[in-house]
């Protein structure tokens, strides 16, 4: 700080008008400067003693001003006027409270346009939804194992799920009831791993769906329930001719229960007859109900075929149901276990044959048991 | 709402009496009558000029008060509107004593500077009765001081000390750089310190 720029900024201190550093440097500069000092000192003087008196306006001023203001306002041109009250609207429409509610408003709106519009044209959209719930036919049904009965599948009790016919009704499924089968049939499905043979099984018994949709005819429906479960009742109850009739009834008439009907009244024939005329039966609903109706047949039919020793033919069924996803895994190892057998069958004639002809000689005892019969089978 | 205009700068009041709130212009008015009266006054130094020309700088504000912007510093403009009309009186004023200059010798100067020492000096003379002859003295010695300012110094020295303004401001209302404004400010400090040191008041000052 010097004496030339104390002249520049005196004034500035004067009036405080200095930032907080330069006043403090000013001041210092004062303090060893007699003549700034001096300066500082005068002018501070005259600010103090010569400050204007001020004068007190006339009485009435102000109301002559605001007198005249309410005039001058009534006689603004109305472009002015104009202008005012639109300024008015506007420093209303400025403030936040405005802005916030218009979008609100804006929000909700367009929400509620998007929610009106639904795309496409809805005059083709019809869904029509036929039969029952599921949950109203679907049960669960656990069979306790009969002492006289074969072993029932351990198929379970859940069904699988019900696809939809073509048309989109959903498919009619009767209660899961475990077959009661031959022990030769039972092995496969007992064998399926981690509840195939349930979803197997309802696929079987609800093909008959599959082939032939419902019409959706409560009466005949319930007629042909309620005949199907008093055939199911005597085969269950081991009534087994009376269970074939019925089950031939209902095939011959058709309906949702003719495949199983078919199916369950030649396994009632087996009951009966065995299987020098069971098997044919089978053959013939194999032919008649493609699916899974048929591959059961199918199966049951090579079943008949190993217990009658034609086991060329259960060979035969067997690879065509390789075919058959469902089937393919045991039917392979129905393969597997026909080789085995016929090649021990083919062993025991060997050794049989030796042992005939050690003994026509006379010289040696027969050493090995003569091969054993083919399985009597029912 | 008294409190809340209190409170607002006169700006916010500005606004708001451009949006047509009254209140708001009553409020200006309340603030700046004063200053604004006294500015003029001592500018023209005729107490009735003065008056109507307080009304005229209001009513200047009021007709024109769409052309305010928010942004502006409301003091600067009004002083700027009560510049230009003491300029123009002056004008009125100056014209007029030439005109009358073959009259006796109280003409319009003279007597308007007889009343105006007389109503600063003495505004109020139940008041001034118990002041000091000095004190009395001291301040008609002040309003010859400013009274014989030139026009440029005066006009700062008021909007300085009246108008409480900061130099900047006033350049801006003047005209003229800042520099030149504090350099008219000192010569007219500088001729009121010599037209009161003589009196005691100052000397106390001093020490």
């Amino acid at each position: 700080m010097d004496c030339e720029k104390f002249d520049r900024i005196v004034l500035d201190l004067l009036y405080d008008e200095l930032d907080e550093l330069t006043s403090a440097a000013t001041r210092r500069h004062m303090e060893h400067c007699a003549r700034c000092r001096a300066i500082g000192s005068g002018l501070r003087a005259t600010r103090e003693v010569g400050a204007l008196p001020m004068v007190e306006p006339p009485e009435g001023l102000s109301l002559r001003i605001l007198h005249a203001e309410e005039q001058a306002t009534q006689l603004l041109p109305i472009g002015k006027r104009l202008g005012r009250g639109l300024s008015l609207l506007a420093g209303y429409a400025m403030r936040p409270q405005v802005s916030m509610a218009a979008l609100l408003m804006l929000m909700i709106g367009s929400s509620l346009f998007f929610l009106r519009a639904q795309p496409g044209d809805r005059e083709h959209v019809l869904v029509t939804e036929r039969g029952v719930p599921e949950s109203d036919n679907e049960s669960v049904t656990i069979v306790p194992k009969k002492a006289d009965a074969p072993e029932p599948a351990r198929m379970a009790t859940r069904p699988a799920p019900s696809p939809r016919s073509e048309d989109g009704a959903p498919r009619r499924e009767r209660a899961v009831e475990p077959k009661p089968e031959a022990a030769p049939l039972s092995v496969p499905f007992a064998a399926a791993p981690g509840g195939q043979a349930a979803a197997h099984g309802s696929a079987a018994l609800g093909s008959s769906a599959d082939d032939k949709d419902l019409d959706g005819n409560s009466e005949a429906s319930s007629d042909s329930d309620a005949s199907y479960d008093a055939a199911m009742a005597a085969y269950r109850d081991g009534r087994y001719s009376e269970a074939q009739r019925r089950f031939d009834e209902i095939s011959a008439l058709g309906g949702p229960h003719a495949a199983n009907a078919a199916l369950y009244g030649v396994q009632a024939l087996r009951r009966v007859s065995g299987c020098p005329t069971a098997a044919p039966r089978f053959e013939a609903v194999h032919s008649r109900y493609p699916g899974s109706v048929g591959s059961d047949a199918a199966w049951q039919a090579a079943d008949c075929y190993r217990s009658l020793g034609e086991l060329a033919r259960a060979r035969q069924n067997y690879e065509q149901l390789s075919a058959d996803p469902s089937y393919k895994t045991r039917a392979k190892e129905a393969i597997a276990e026909l080789d085995q057998r016929v090649a021990d069958q083919e062993l025991a004639a060997r050794r049989a044959t030796t042992a005939t002809a050690a003994a026509a000689k006379g010289k040696a005892p027969a050493d090995s048991a003569p091969a054993k019969p083919a399985d009597g089978g029912k | 709402m008294a409190a809340v205009q209190g409170d607002a700068t006169d700006e916010m009041l500005m606004v708001r009496y451009q949006r047509g709130e009254r209140k708001a212009f009553v409020e200006l008015v309340r603030r700046h009558n004063r200053s604004i009266y006294n500015f003029v006054l001592r500018q023209l130094r005729v107490p009735s000029v003065a008056e109507d020309v307080t009304q005229d700088v209001f009513m200047r504000l009021v007709q024109n008060a769409a052309e305010f912007k928010h942004e502006a510093r409301f003091l600067t403009w009004l002083y700027t509107i009560a510049r230009n009309l003491c300029i123009d009186q002056l004008r009125k004023l100056s014209h007029r004593r030439h005109a009358s200059l073959d009259q006796p010798q109280r003409d319009g100067r003279d007597q308007t500077d007889a009343q105006l020492g007389e109503t600063i000096a003495d505004p109020n003379p139940l008041a001034s009765a118990e002041r000091s002859a000095l004190s009395s003295e001291v301040r008609s010695s002040i309003v010859k001081a400013v009274d014989s300012l030139p026009d440029d110094q005066r006009e700062v020295f008021l909007l300085r000390e009246v108008a409480n303004l900061p130099f900047r401001e006033i350049a801006e209302i003047t005209g003229v750089g800042e520099n030149t404004v504090k350099s008219r400010m000192r010569y007219a400090l500088d001729r009121l310190k010599d037209a009161l040191c003589d009196f005691e008041e100052y000397a106390r000052a001093l020490r």
